[in-house]
């Protein structure tokens, strides 16, 4: 090991010596789950039941806090001598009426994957390529829904807000000669409360009985990385090596290392496998129906490939005995394709499964294959994060190109996954949408995204939230390290240099 | 010591040892210029919607206030010597440079490199990293929680995994022959009251090839099951482990994948032959040829002898070979097999009755009964029916007669 400093070079080129080194120690992580995004197993998980409750519980859950917003906003609004009043339900308008009401946003796009057009269009020609927007300025509607009815939206103020299907919304405006709701201003549910540090955890003991320590240890930093994107061919696997022998202080000088010694966590957030969804493609279905040979009902088991799997599990075994690791999955890692999904099963890791504690048991593992969404606390923080998925999917909705407002809109709907269940694939949850926020985190992560942002936004109660959007490490070798303390994101960048 | 390795050789003769380093530092990034609201638009976009604040209580800073702070990354870079110099001018500052590997020329893959950790990670293997690693300078972490395996560890990484598939191991079968033989021993009563034994099987993490074709094997039906039957029948009781109870929670739908799976490998090998006939039979009923069912793994002698410290199965000794009849004042007093019908719900919830012998001490003040005669002809039956695997079948009761006995 070298420095090419000319002086200090023969102090450093001398034989390996038997002196023992002081091992450096890894800054321990406090870490507490909430199962905010666990379906229940077996028997207890239903499919029998309609989305559409979970649009009415959305709205019953979201409705007392827009309302509060809403009046607070408009309760002194004026326009020609009127004064707005509050209208229950969404049929209730009534024309040249100044009045809000609250209801669910809908965006009736004529671009966007229709399932009917899709079993219509299977036999007949190959798919097309997905969309990557689905906006048509010409032909997209808005409207307002709820219990009574639909409501259509029309004004110049829609433009200048996000909007998409799911959200829940207030509307400000009378209703025009055409029957549609002339907006003159809108208003969303805006941020939860937001817990302080440590409450979980200073909550959870005090029930126990414990003393309540005041003092904490000191945090470290929380490496999030994402899309680590492993197939099969070996090609492009170096960066995971390198990453690999950083985090645990084997590569790199003693500062570094030192450095390295504070992360206390990795979190893995989605999209560790690169082609493992269980459902297959259309091309790959396309594929099978061509192939000769004995026809394969079913699944065909001579197409699994282990290496992709075994290569994650070897590299996660690497990582486990020195730092405590979450996975998140992502839309092509091998759990399901609905969300919430649940975390992959411990099956998937033989080597690392020892770390993993059983289903079952209350205890927290070490190595936790966590849900998508996923919400936990660490070291006091409240973390929110997702794989990726729901944020694609608004993109999708939305003209603009600006990730973060979208998380920060997000945010503000307090929905997790607002296109759920239009656009995206969800389980019908019955008694309440889980994708509702009730507290606000501290940490919004958002993996897989093309490049690196982070920003902090600003609650009306004064919360502040970190919103990070983590890149694809397989594309780009970057992972995002939060520092504790002061919630504040760096990103290292890991790369090969090409010279040149 | 690498580095003194490099400066010697070439040294000598030039050009004959080439590094590649690792070097970091910290770079400059400028942020992004995409950020820009309407007044900078892009090219046909729709200006209004950037220029305007998206979201009525939008705190976001707007990014004219941040263009102009560039950001800092650290950056860990891997670069071949020649482009050394240039690596150093592209970062601000230089934290380290280490030698990252040496080889004899110049790198053509350098994703050659990935194939060093993926030795080390094989040859490895058996050494348990969370003592063995504090020589290798990595870093410690005290509160790593593990628990203990009860079945051995996977194989390391194969390379040709048709080859394993193929192979059956024959050295685990003397390990595996003391397992088996638990099973087979007087244990009757506890088999009564396990619950269903595919849970049970679930909790043995088996091997990782034989779990991942097992698990895709129940979705090829019908000889997957059979298999799977035929286990099970051979044994009495895998030995559960009360911390293992709720893994049953997790077996979804189909088939309780996790079920199937981990069964007890080495009970596998006990069943041998006979497995071997089944198993053309069943080829013969069905067209489907997926993977061979003789993939239990090629593991780890080694990592068995690394293993039976941290947990050992019951080897009890086979204390009952065969049946001892012992008379004394009249009364017959000993052990003997007897055919005992056990009703267990199988893997996909049928309730499968099967018989299979078991033994049990006897004392009796008659004459010997008959019925030793007819546990020998009906476990025969029982042994070839179960392999065939019928589900829900009744073997041994291929007499009429027992449609008019009593019910």
């Amino acid at each position: 090991m070298a420095v090419e400093k000319g002086e200090t070079d023969d102090a450093l080129l001398s034989e390996p010596t038997d002196t023992q080194h002081a091992a450096l120690n890894r800054t321990p992580s406090a870490y507490n789950p909430l199962p905010t995004f666990d379906l229940p197993v077996g028997e207890r998980r239903h499919y029998q039941q309609q989305y559409a409750d979970m649009y009415f519980a959305r709205l019953a859950q979201l409705k007392p806090a827009a309302e509060q917003i809403a009046s607070e906003a408009w309760s002194d609004f004026e326009i020609a001598g009127e004064t707005p009043r509050r209208v229950d339900r969404v049929l209730d308008v009534r024309q040249g009426d100044l009045c809000w009401v609250i209801g669910t946003c809908y965006m009736e796009m004529p671009l966007k994957p229709n399932v009917l057009d899709d079993i219509g269009k299977e036999h007949w020609i190959a798919a097309p390529p997905p969309r990557v927007k689905y906006t048509d300025d010409e032909n997209d509607q808005i409207m307002l829904e709820d219990e009574s009815g639909r409501l259509r939206l029309t004004g110049g103020m829609l433009k200048e807000h996000i909007l998409v299907t799911g959200a829940i919304i207030a509307v400000i405006g009378t209703e025009n000669k055409d029957g549609e709701f002339e907006v003159l201003d809108i208003r969303v549910p805006d941020l939860p409360r937001q817990p302080p540090r440590w409450e979980r955890d200073d909550g959870d003991a005090a029930v126990k009985g414990k003393k309540v320590s005041r003092s904490r240890p000191k945090g470290g930093k929380v490496a999030i990385v994402s899309a680590l994107g492993i197939s099969g061919d070996a090609g492009n696997t170096l960066p995971l090596d390198l990453l690999m022998e950083w985090l645990l202080g084997e590569s790199t000088g003693p500062e570094d290392q030192q450095d390295a010694a504070t992360v206390s966590r990795l979190i893995i957030a989605g999209n560790s496998l690169s082609h493992a969804s269980p459902i297959p493609t259309r091309e790959e279905l396309a594929h099978a129906a061509t192939k000769k040979g004995p026809r394969k009902y079913g699944y065909d088991s001579s197409t699994w490939n282990a290496a992709p799997t075994d290569r994650l599990d070897t590299w996660l075994a690497m990582l486990l005995p020195s730092i405590p690791i979450t996975l998140l999955p992502g839309e092509s890692d091998p759990t399901a394709t609905s969300l919430p999904q649940q975390p992959i099963h411990l099956a998937m890791f033989p080597h690392s499964r020892t770390y993993m504690e059983l289903p079952g048991t209350k205890e927290v593992s070490w190595f936790n294959s966590t849900t998508n969404p996923a919400e936990f606390d660490l070291d006091g923080w409240r973390f929110l994060g997702t794989g990726g998925q729901p944020l694609d999917d608004v993109y999708k909705y939305v003209s603009g190109e600006e990730r973060l407002e979208m998380m920060e809109a997000m945010l503000r709907w307090r929905l997790t996954a607002p296109t759920a269940p239009d656009t995206l694939w969800c389980y019908p949850f019955q008694d309440g949408d889980a994708f509702v926020m009730r507290e606000c985190p501290h940490v919004y992560f958002v993996g897989n995204q093309p490049k690196f942002e982070t920003t902090v936004i600003e609650g009306p109660a004064g919360q502040m939230v970190r919103l990070v959007a983590v890149p694809k490490f397989k594309d780009t070798g970057e992972l995002v390290l939060i520092d504790m303390e002061n919630l504040s994101a760096e990103v290292v960048k890991i790369e090969i240099f090409e010279g040149g | 010591m690498l580095y003194e390795f490099h400066r010697k050789q070439n040294a000598k003769k030039a050009g004959t040892v080439h590094a590649t380093y690792l070097i970091t530092g910290t770079r400059r990034v400028e942020a992004a210029p995409s950020q820009t609201n309407g007044v900078h638009s892009r090219d046909g976009e729709d200006t209004v919607m950037q220029s305007s604040p998206v979201l009525p209580s939008s705190s976001m800073p707007r990014p004219e206030e941040a263009a102009e702070e560039p950001s800092f990354i650290r950056s860990i870079m891997l670069v071949k010597e020649e482009h050394l110099d240039q690596a150093k001018r592209a970062l601000d500052t230089v934290a380290s440079i280490h030698v990252y590997s040496l080889e004899a020329n110049s790198l053509s893959d350098i994703q050659a490199l990935t194939e060093c950790n993926r030795k080390v990670a094989t040859s490895y293997s058996s050494e348990d990293p969370l003592q063995a690693w504090k020589q290798y300078g990595t870093i410690q972490n005290p509160n790593a929680r593990r628990r203990t395996r009860r079945g051995p560890p996977p194989p390391p990484a194969p390379v040709a995994k048709d080859a394993d598939v193929k192979t059956k191991p024959l050295v685990p079968t003397t390990t595996s022959k003391k397992e088996s033989d638990t099973t087979a021993d007087s244990k009757p009563p506890s088999a009564k009251q396990t619950p269903e034994p595919d849970k049970k099987g679930s909790t043995k993490p088996a091997q990782t090839k034989r779990q991942s074709s097992d698990i895709f094997k129940s979705f090829a039906k019908g000889k997957t099951k059979a298999k799977q039957e035929s286990q099970s029948s051979a044994e009495a009781t895998p030995a559960p482990e009360p911390e293992d109870e709720p893994m049953g929670g997790f077996s979804e739908d189909d088939a309780g994948d996790d079920a199937t799976a981990a069964q007890e490998d080495e009970t596998k090998v006990q069943a041998g032959p006979s497995k071997k006939d089944r198993a053309a039979e069943l080829q013969a009923m069905m067209d489907q040829e997926d993977e061979p069912m003789e993939d239990a793994p090629t593991p780890a002698e080694e990592s068995q002898d690394a293993e039976t410290a941290i947990d050992k199965p019951d080897s009890q000794k086979d204390e009952e070979s065969k049946e001892t009849v012992t008379v004394e004042n009249g009364r017959r007093r000993g052990r003997r097999r007897v055919m005992k019908k056990k009703t267990v719900k199988d893997e996909e919830g049928y309730l499968v009755t099967r018989e299979e012998p078991a033994w049990e001490s006897f004392s009796e003040d008659e004459p010997a009964p008959k019925k030793i005669k007819v546990p020998p002809a009906s476990s025969t039956n029982a042994g070839s029916k179960a392999s065939v695997g019928k589900k829900g079948g009744k073997p041994g009761q291929g007499n009429i007669m027992s449609f008019f006995g009593k019910k």
